[in-house]
């Protein structure tokens, strides 16, 4: 999933402080998950900008929705009658949400609310970790499905740099050394010699070197 | 007195942790919601509570290990902290919510205390 932190509350503020009305929009997936930007987020963001309006006196109006995600267009449309009476969009979804908004509503003032930070996983109930750069290229077959080019720091495809210690990363200690569990999963599975294949300097062309990536099936387009 | 100058307050407390009797919101108006539990407690129904006029929220937990649900008093103090938190980035005092750990000695004059001290207003 994507995960996003919101943004901080003032920052939220200054953002819609021109405006007199304001629809805050929720996404309910994956900001949904890491907290950032489901019905329960929106719902406390917006009971705290009322609260804050109302201390400095300020007249905006807040108005709440919550679609299931906005990097759809099917779903972004359920949101079309509460923009229409707004003056500006707070979006709460990740970038592509608040984009795909942009691109749908092109008229509408669409602001973001949160911050998008990584494609990630939630590790445990309220951590989650970074795992996919989207890289376009993937590998993980070979590296025992532990990828290096995330979550090892200085991006190493061929083995361990050698400054972790007991398997933790010697650049944050709060994180393992992805070498370490790459050898520990090959191990366990028996494929050690994967090792043994050399990985050429990576080919970032299938990233973001070139600018913004698009996707095509041919096969899903009439 | 007017009675309108009386500062409102929420409780929220578990079913569990104490029953409360009307002598002990003396000086204030007291609305209380009762909660099976207090992990109960989310930040929205708090928030609401300031929206709807509060000038002061209590959260009233049974003590850590005593928590028949085990996690409840737990994760009641962490939705309080993170509620200060959003008071005090709106610029409201953060001290107008507390969380209280339910002792039978002492919660009662805790309370009255709260009510009288009008530094934890909002």
């Amino acid at each position: 999933m994507i995960t996003a932190s919101q943004k901080p509350i003032n920052e939220i503020i200054k953002l819609i402080a021109p405006y007199k009305k304001v629809l805050i929009l929720g996404c309910g997936t994956c900001v949904k998950t890491c907290f950032a930007g489901g019905e329960d987020e929106v719902a406390v963001l917006a009971s705290a900008l009322r609260l804050s309006f109302k201390k400095k006196a300020m007249t905006i109006e807040i108005e709440e929705q919550t679609v299931e995600r906005q990097c759809e267009n099917e779903f972004i449309q359920e949101a079309s009658v509460k923009m229409a009476r707004n003056d500006a969009t707070l979006s709460l979804a990740c970038g592509a949400g608040v984009q795909a908004m942009v691109k749908r509503f092109a008229k509408n003032i669409v602001l973001p609310g949160v911050n998008t930070t990584f494609i990630g996983i939630q590790e445990s109930q309220g951590i989650f970790t970074e795992e996919c750069s989207g890289c376009g290229n993937c590998e993980l077959g070979i590296f025992g499905g532990v990828c290096p080019v995330t979550r090892c720091a200085k991006k190493l495809l061929n083995g361990p740099c050698g400054g972790s210690q007991k398997g933790i990363c010697e650049i944050n200690p709060d994180t393992d050394c992805a070498w370490h569990l790459i050898i520990e999963r090959l191990t366990t599975l028996g494929q050690l010699d994967n090792l043994k294949t050399y990985i050429p300097p990576k080919n970032w062309d299938t990233s973001l070197s070139g600018g913004p990536r698009k996707l095509v099936r041919e096969d899903h387009i009439i | 007195m007017n009675i309108d100058k009386k500062p409102k307050l929420t409780l929220f407390h578990c079913l569990n942790s104490f029953k409360e009797t009307s002598s002990m919101f003396d000086g204030c108006q007291a609305k209380t919601v009762k909660m099976a539990c207090s992990s109960m407690t989310k930040d929205i129904h708090l928030l609401k509570a300031f929206e709807a006029g509060a000038d002061a929220v209590l959260v009233l937990v049974c003590p850590e290990k005593g928590c028949r649900y085990s996690e409840g008093s737990m994760r009641a103090k962490k939705r309080v902290d993170y509620v200060k938190t959003i008071l005090d980035d709106i610029g409201m005092d953060s001290r107008a919510i507390e969380y209280i750990q339910h002792d039978s000695q002492k919660t009662t004059g805790l309370i009255k205390d709260i009510i009288q001290n009008n530094d934890i207003r909002a």
